[in-house]
């Protein structure tokens, strides 16, 4: 299983920090949020997103806590949050050209 | 970067928790998935698959989340080393006998390079040792110079010379490192001592336990200051520890010197054999009564050793020094001089360090060559068990491991066998070692130096022991993984590929090259055995061509106790009418050295009508000296009382040297002259024999009288019919009769012997050892090879059977096929041996660098093991049932 391209990491990676770049969030919220606001031009497995979520959290990029999840008493999910300094908040704005929709609905680099 | 540092900390620490978590949340994503498609009108079962289709596949993307935790590699390393252990303890047969094959191989190596490392890689056991240097001189071009000891020496002006002038030493002190005195008592005793500059002590490092140790006073003036510095074990076993012992006298060599300190406990010196003292160099004289080093700028005597001055290099201090020399050296025109820094170890003068290593290397060699066989074995079971878990590889690879990983995984396993059988081999060799080398030092021959070496394990022999093994797990496992990991998925999971007629099974040729390095490697190793057996064997009953039977021989040393020639004379001649007394004893005779004594005399001489002078080795002897030793005089006559009285310039020559010099001639009136004008003539000739050099006889050698202004130089040869004890304790009582403080060894002839075989019979004992180890090893793996064959081939046996081949068919294919590689690899061995057993030929007494029965019998015995080995397994194979054989599986 190859692992996936550079350009795609990335997208996802800012994807990710544009999710939650209003409030914090938790994986389950933010998988559906992704697709709305790339406007389905982003195709995944919902999977996925976990690697890349803990990725982040491990470079900095986010921050998470554990929380109870307010639709289901006892289990405990991450709630992923924006990191309050650099380079979270910046950051997206910052990695936001990399990719751009062109006509046939393709991402690519700039 | 806390954060950060924390986070994975925590991945690390709390990675179970984190572990359950992840699991929960994803399971609660798919919840999350599965029932909002239920809301959109799936069924249940319906909107679980649609969940995980959505999702993708959880455990792999579990999988590449936690490698996002960082600590992928000590995790999988775990997980690999729970695995190997895992698999080692399913399998405790084949665990044992691989970690016993590794233990062997890698503790035997550990044991010889920790010998090693305590006889010559140790730093002095002084205090801050790596800034102490050795200093050592190699003189080119004319050199006229004298030497007490070894070439590379110092005298006493050079010395004081770099220790003025240098730049880079904080201290260079010199010592006299080989020197002998008898300490006079009620039983005068023999010492090994040296005779040091007096800041020896303040360069080292080294406190005294009790008392001082020498200022530079001591050393001002020479003769002036008559003290000596005791070693601890001397102390303790001398003078009964006693404290008091400082400010009192002792006598060495009959000079008095006043004892001013005790050693620290564990000082010995500077060299494998302990001192027991130490004395300014200043009193040389008084040590050493015949010769006066101090005066003599062109004699090389001391040793030198430098601590070097924080932050200088070896290079700086070669340079600096080497100014100096250069200094020196313009006092000698046509000389150049080169200096040899080096950081000091025990055996660091060059010459002795060639020597060592030649020898450790020749060792290390060998076992290294153990350790092959050892691990060519390994790689074999191995081998053998990966194929049993072909179908296991094979599911992996085709289920999506990646084949490195599949590599790493059989790699940990074998690191793991290789690291249980290293640290088991190097515990027992730590264990074992210090009692060998106190064994084998305890059994040096009478004569031989008393050695010490402290071959405890320090951080460099755990480190090459740790380095050997993690070597070794490469070595055989790297082979089987590759193998294992590369193989033809579709068959393999088919299960029976590779085992069918006319097919070798699956690995086959890796695994007869194996053997067949196995076997060859073994065979050079037994044919060195046999070679040196044979060699200890002639040399344990060759006949070295004259009589030592009842003769005893007396020892001492004359001039170091201050006999003149006159002196001497009388003290001789006493002695001998003394001895001729004692009950039994039928003749004394007198030689300079006695028979094969390990000293040599050497000199040239020019035979008459020739130029150039030839090296001759000889001996002074008394006139009945050939016939006590039963060597007949072939030619002439042997000399007379009246010519030895009279210092008359006569030779006799031994057969070879007649031979050789005048061939077809006869010697006798033959003349030869010492190059300062004295003649001498050839009045006979004596029977070739060993006396000089066990095995050797074919040397140019010749015997001279010895005259009355040689007597402190002689020693005694006694002949007697009674008991040895008896005369020996006779020829001790005279001696002390007369002079109670002489050191006088009272030794069979026969015993020197011992100190000719005892080199060999070390070497025959370790390659005797290393040879059956091989043997075993080898024939191990043989018999494995074959029956691993036969159990992967029992089907086409089985069909073979069936067909009408006998039981002898079967038999002889299954020892035909084993014995293919044993036979090229016997070859191969018997070849390589033949090229490099030119190394052993020193070791070799008698005995031929290429002995026929040593080349023909080792191979013989080795292939008749490998069939023996074969044959097991082979007649099993003939035993067979054809049906079970075609049922198996």
């Amino acid at each position: 299983m190859g692992k996936p391209s550079d350009l795609v990491q990335r997208t996802l990676d800012v994807l990710i920090v544009k999710t939650i770049a209003l409030e914090p969030k938790h994986g389950w919220a933010i998988a559906k949020r992704i697709p709305q606001i790339s406007r389905e031009v982003h195709q995944m497995q919902q999977g996925s997103l976990y690697p890349a979520l803990h990725r982040l959290e491990q470079c900095g990029w986010v921050k998470a806590k554990w929380k109870e999840h307010r639709d289901r008493p006892g289990s405990q999910v991450l709630l992923i949050d924006c990191q309050r300094t650099r380079p979270g908040r910046t950051g997206s704005r910052e990695l936001e050209p990399p990719f751009r929709r062109t006509q046939f609905g393709r991402v690519e680099t700039t | 970067m806390m954060w950060r540092l924390w986070l994975r900390l925590q991945t690390l620490f709390r990675r179970e928790r984190n572990v359950q978590r992840l699991d929960d949340e994803i399971q609660f994503h798919i919840d999350q998935q599965i029932a909002e498609n239920c809301a959109a009108g799936m069924s249940p079962e319906e909107a679980r698959y649609a969940a995980m289709r959505t999702f993708g596949n959880p455990t792999v993307l579990k999988e590449e989340t936690r490698d996002t935790w960082g600590w992928t590699w000590p995790e999988q390393m775990a997980q690999d080393l729970r695995y190997g252990a895992r698999a080692l303890a399913k399998n405790p047969g084949f665990t044992m006998v691989a970690v016993l094959a590794v233990a062997l191989g890698i503790g035997v190596n550990t044991g010889i390079f920790s010998v090693l490392n305590g006889v010559a890689l140790k730093l002095l056991p002084v205090p801050r040792a790596d800034e102490i240097v050795g200093v050592d001189q190699r003189f080119h071009g004319r050199v006229r110079r004298n030497v007490h000891g070894e070439p590379g020496l110092f005298s006493y002006s050079e010395y004081r010379d770099y220790r003025a002038n240098n730049h880079v030493l904080s201290g260079l002190l010199a010592y006299a490192p080989f020197l002998e005195a008898t300490l006079a008592g009620d039983s005068p005793q023999q010492l090994a001592g040296a005779e040091t500059s007096c800041n020896f002590f303040a360069v080292l490092g080294e406190r005294p336990a009790l008392g001082r140790t020498f200022v530079e006073e001591d050393c001002r003036a020479p003769g002036a200051s008559p003290v000596v510095v005791l070693g601890d074990e001397l102390w303790r076993s001398r003078f009964g520890a006693d404290p008091l012992i400082v400010g009192k006298s002792v006598s060495l060599n009959r000079a008095k010197f006043v004892v001013i300190g005790i050693a620290a406990p564990g000082f010995l010196g500077l060299d494998p054999w302990p001192s027991a003292f130490w004395a300014p160099i200043t009193m040389q004289k008084a040590l050493e009564p015949d010769t006066d080093l101090l005066s003599e700028d062109n004699t090389g005597w001391l040793a030198l050793l430098g601590r070097m001055r924080p932050g200088a290099t070896l290079a700086e201090v070669r340079a600096d020094l080497g100014v100096i020399a250069a200094r020196t050296d313009q006092q000698y025109p046509g000389r150049t001089t080169t200096l040899v820094v080096h950081r000091a170890t025990f055996l660091g003068r060059p010459e002795e360090r060639k020597a060592v290593f030649g020898i450790g290397a020749l060792v290390l060699a060998s076992v290294g060559l153990v350790l092959l066989i050892a691990c060519a074995n390994v790689a074999n079971l191995l081998l053998a068990r990966a194929s049993t878990r072909q179908r296991e590889i094979a599911i992996r690879l085709s289920i999506g491991g990646s084949r490195w990983r599949i590599i790493r995984q059989l790699l940990t396993e074998s690191l793991l066998l290789a690291f249980l059988g290293g640290t088991l081999g190097s515990l027992v060799a730590f264990w074992s070692v210090e009692g060998v080398a106190r064994l084998v030092l305890a059994h040096l021959p009478h004569g031989a130096p008393r050695l010490e070496w402290n071959v405890s394990p320090d951080l460099r022999v755990w480190g090459y022991a740790l380095a050997l093994t993690a070597f070794t797990g490469i070595v055989f496992g790297l082979a089987p993984a590759l193998h294992a990991s590369n193989q033809d998925l579709s068959t393999a999971l088919k299960g029976d590929g590779g085992r069918f007629i006319g097919k070798a099974a699956s690995g086959g040729v890796l695994r007869s090259a194996l053997v067949g390095v196995q076997v060859a490697v073994c065979m050079m190793l037994l044919i060195a055995a046999g070679l040196l057996i044979r060699s200890l064997y002639l040399a344990q009953t060759g006949d070295p061509g004259f009589q030592m039977k009842g003769i005893t021989q007396a020892q001492f040393n004359l001039p170091s106790q201050g006999y003149s020639a006159e002196k001497a004379q009388a003290f001789q001649s006493e002695l001998i009418s003394r001895v001729e007394g004692l009950p039994g004893v039928d003749g004394v005779e007198q030689a300079q050295v006695t028979p094969l004594s390990h000293e040599f005399l050497g000199t040239g001489l020019t035979p008459a009508g020739e130029t150039e002078s030839r090296q001759f080795e000889f001996n002074v002897v008394s006139p009945g000296f050939f016939a006590m030793l039963g060597m007949p005089v072939v030619r002439g006559r042997t000399f007379t009382a009246a010519e030895a009285r009279s210092e008359a310039p006569v030779l006799l020559i031994s057969e070879s040297t007649a031979r050789q010099l005048w061939p077809g001639q006869d010697a006798v009136r033959k003349t030869l002259s010492n190059g300062k004008g004295k003649e001498y003539q050839v009045v006979g000739v004596v029977k070739d024999s060993q006396v000089s050099h066990l095995g050797h006889s074919d040397g140019l050698f010749f015997y001279r009288p010895g005259g009355p202004a040689e007597q402190d130089q002689l020693q005694l040869l006694v002949h007697s019919k009674g008991g040895d004890t008896a005369t020996a304790n006779g020829i001790r009582a005279a001696a002390r009769a007369l002079d109670g403080n002489l050191m006088v060894d009272v030794t069979k002839l026969a015993d020197n012997l011992e100190a000719w075989r005892t080199p060999s019979r070390i070497v025959a004992a370790l390659s005797f050892v290393l040879g059956t180890l091989a043997l075993l090893l080898a024939s191990i793996g043989v018999h494995g090879v074959v029956s691993y064959g036969v159990s992967q081939r029992i089907r086409e046996i089985g069909i073979r059977m069936t067909l009408g081949a006998s039981g002898r068919d079967v038999m002889s294919l299954a020892v035909r096929q084993a014995l293919r590689p044993v036979v090229i690899g016997a070859l191969v061995g018997v070849i390589g041996c033949a090229a490099v057993s030119q190394v052993l030929s020193d070791a070799l007494y008698g005995l031929g660098a290429h002995d026929p029965i040593a080349f023909i019998g080792v191979p013989l015995l080795l292939l008749g093991v490998a069939l023996l080995a074969s044959y097991i397994p082979a007649r099993r194979a003939s035993r067979v049932d054809p049906v079970t054989a075609l049922r198996y599986e």
